[in-house]
């Protein structure tokens, strides 16, 4: 028999643990068709806010060779717009919907989230760690009082399982177990991390935000230590694990360190949709090659050592 | 860093809001026809941009003039200065061998089919090529490619060539010639018009589409043809005609 690759995730149930990160592809029904057909076991949608948002101008992305750098500026057109994508995608998508949301205030976290669970999303991941946005993401969630009262008001209005989606600032027990406290069901760590890129030879910064996130492989030894230790004082916490996974093994590494199911974003720049079926037909060769049933069994094994 | 380093060597004015751009990279690149590049000027912006033509180092941009990028490249660029290119980006035309061919543009479309119509008759294929212009003075590149193929003009408000739609004269010509491919690259009403009527008539199609981009990467999801998930930077810019059919159900 084939190892089994479902995983529970504060309730939700993936066919496999591959997720897709939230602001790749995730703003617009048909990619999300896409990503579902290329084999994700769940999908997190672009973080939507209440107003629409132009985001930055050109360049908004760089490929490093050794990672990425991004600053879109959170563009999307606002969670009235949003919401006919996002119904569209719950009625014919299957796996579940991840609704991502941004906000300047609780108000706003609110209101949002109160649109994306009438549109049907299957859960809601609060983002408060985007790192070049101001007046949202890290700015909100570095305010820890604030954070949780957002977390207990979306909690509040939300029957559906609420994750918080973390910077590496944020990635330490104590403070997850705060948000825990505060009713979130389950922390996404981690996102980009504040990084800029200066051309040399026109000796300016290239993105016009100049201060962006960074993403890819390099990230990933931070995303790993960053769940390690979330998992080893919080054995019970759903984690998704996001970070420079660019294939089976990556995705293997953030769930022996605790990941119950691993964000996929940037790397898909390189390997485009076809990395989903990479990775989980690399996972289902590796259980069925070491004798392992399911993908469960793995979840924090690194501790054991 | 993923840019190339363009020194621009010449401009040449086209039309009053059409220039050409030749431009020698430090490194050669080999893109097809049909696919683009990211340009970034520091400072100003970055656009994508169709190769126009291409030769080891030397590559060529024609650019209309729209906004910020295009406008600053129009009025402040001169030879000599940097421009910072990536790419090649996106998938291009795939080229038939032997056959005929026909090349439908719409203004500042014929870029990419200038390019094409190049490596086109490198492979021994018939090649006619139309080109639709809305007036008189906007006319541009005919003569270029006449030396390199059969070339017809269309002009919507004019007197030279064709008169109307360059839509018209592909009715028109297809109707009593026979081609193995139609390549377009124009408008979208252009490029969806001539998909089906190319579809109905069981004719293989490819055309080139624009939407705004930002990664250029395919995962920002900003250039998607909706409902399709196509990714433009990525699936495109140019997209097999039967790709598109479901968008096409109204007449
Ligand atoms: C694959 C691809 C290839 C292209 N090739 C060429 C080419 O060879 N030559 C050429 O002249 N142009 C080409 N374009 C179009 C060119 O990229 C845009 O004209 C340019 O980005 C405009 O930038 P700007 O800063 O001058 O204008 P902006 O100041 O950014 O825009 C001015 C106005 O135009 C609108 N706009 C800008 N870009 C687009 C777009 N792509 N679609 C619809 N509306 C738009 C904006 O929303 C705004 O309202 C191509 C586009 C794509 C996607
Ligand atoms: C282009 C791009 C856009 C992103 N947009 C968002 C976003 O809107 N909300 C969010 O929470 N994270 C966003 N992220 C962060 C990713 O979800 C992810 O946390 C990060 O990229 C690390 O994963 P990776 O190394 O697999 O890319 C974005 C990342 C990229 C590269
Ligand atoms: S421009 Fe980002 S996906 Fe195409």
């Amino acid at each position: 028999m084939s190892p089994d690759l479902e995983v529970e995730l504060a309730g939700l149930r993936l066919r496999n643990p591959t997720i897709l990160a939230s602001g790749i592809l995730g703003s617009f029904y048909g990619l999300m068709k896409r990503v579902e057909d290329a084999g994700a076991g769940a999908i997190t949608t672009k973080t939507v806010t209440r107003e629409p948002r132009e985001g930055y101008p050109n360049p908004v992305f760089v490929d490093l060779g050794f990672g990425y750098l991004n600053a879109m500026g959170l563009p999307n057109p606002g969670i009235r717009e949003f919401s006919v994508e996002l119904r569209r995608a719950a009625r014919e998508i299957r796996i579940p919907l991840i609704a991502s949301i941004g906000g300047r205030n609780e108000e706003e976290f609110m209101d949002v989230a109160g649109r994306a669970l009438d549109a049907g999303c299957s859960g809601i991941e609060l983002n408060l760690s985007c790192p070049h946005v101001s007046g949202y993401g890290l700015e909100i969630g570095s305010d820890l009082q604030l954070a949780c009262s957002i977390i207990k008001a979306v909690k509040s209005i939300s029957s559906k399982p609420v994750f918080t989606k973390i910077s590496i600032h944020q990635a330490r027990p104590d403070i997850v177990s705060r948000y825990l406290g505060s009713g979130a069901d389950g922390v996404t760590a981690i996102n980009t991390i504040r990084a800029a890129a200066i051309c040399v030879e026109s000796m300016t910064p290239i993105l016009s935000n100049i201060i962006g996130g960074l993403s890819g492989p390099c990230i990933r030894p931070i995303a790993v230590a960053a769940i390690y230790e979330i998992r080893r004082e919080l054995p019970g916490v759903p984690i998704i694990g996001v970070g420079g996974v660019d294939g089976w093994r990556a995705a293997l590494e953030l769930i022996l360190a605790g990941a119950n199911a691993v964000g996929v974003g940037s790397a898909i720049a390189r390997k485009d949709l076809q990395i989903f079926g990479e990775i989980i037909e690399g996972l289902r060769r590796f259980l069925a090659e070491r004798g392992f049933k399911s993908i469960k069994e793995l979840v924090g094994y690194a501790h054991r050592s | 860093m993923n840019y190339r380093i363009g020194k621009i060597e010449g401009i040449r004015t086209l039309t009053k809001s059409i220039k050409e751009y030749e431009i020698v990279l430090d490194e050669p690149i080999n893109p097809e026809p049909g696919q683009f590049a990211m340009l970034w000027i520091p400072g100003v912006g970055e656009i994508p941009l169709s190769f126009a033509d291409a030769e080891t180092k030397r590559i060529k941009f024609i650019v209309a003039r729209v906004g910020k990028v295009t406008g600053h490249m129009h009025d402040k660029l001169r030879a000599g200065d940097k421009v910072f290119i990536r790419g090649p980006l996106g998938r291009g035309f795939t080229r038939i061998r032997g056959g005929r061919a026909l090349l439908v543009a719409g203004g500042y479309g014929l870029a990419p089919l200038y390019f094409l119509s190049r490596k086109l008759r490198s492979m021994e294929c018939g090649v006619k090529a139309l080109l639709g212009f809305k007036s008189d003075d906007e006319i541009f590149y005919v003569k270029e490619f006449e030396e390199l193929v059969e070339t017809e003009i269309s002009v919507e408000h004019g007197s030279s060539g064709h008169r109307g739609t360059v839509l018209d004269l592909f009715k028109d010509v297809i109707r009593v010639e026979r081609f193995n491919m139609v390549y377009a690259c124009g408008r979208e009403e252009l490029n969806l018009a001539l998909i089906r009527k190319c579809l109905r008539m069981g004719v293989p199609v490819e055309a080139s589409f624009e939407r705004i981009m930002r990664c250029g990467a395919g995962i920002c999801g900003s250039c998607s043809i909706e409902p399709l998930g196509i990714r433009v930077c990525r699936d495109g810019p140019v997209i097999d005609g039967s790709m598109i059919a479901p968008m096409l159900e109204a007449p």
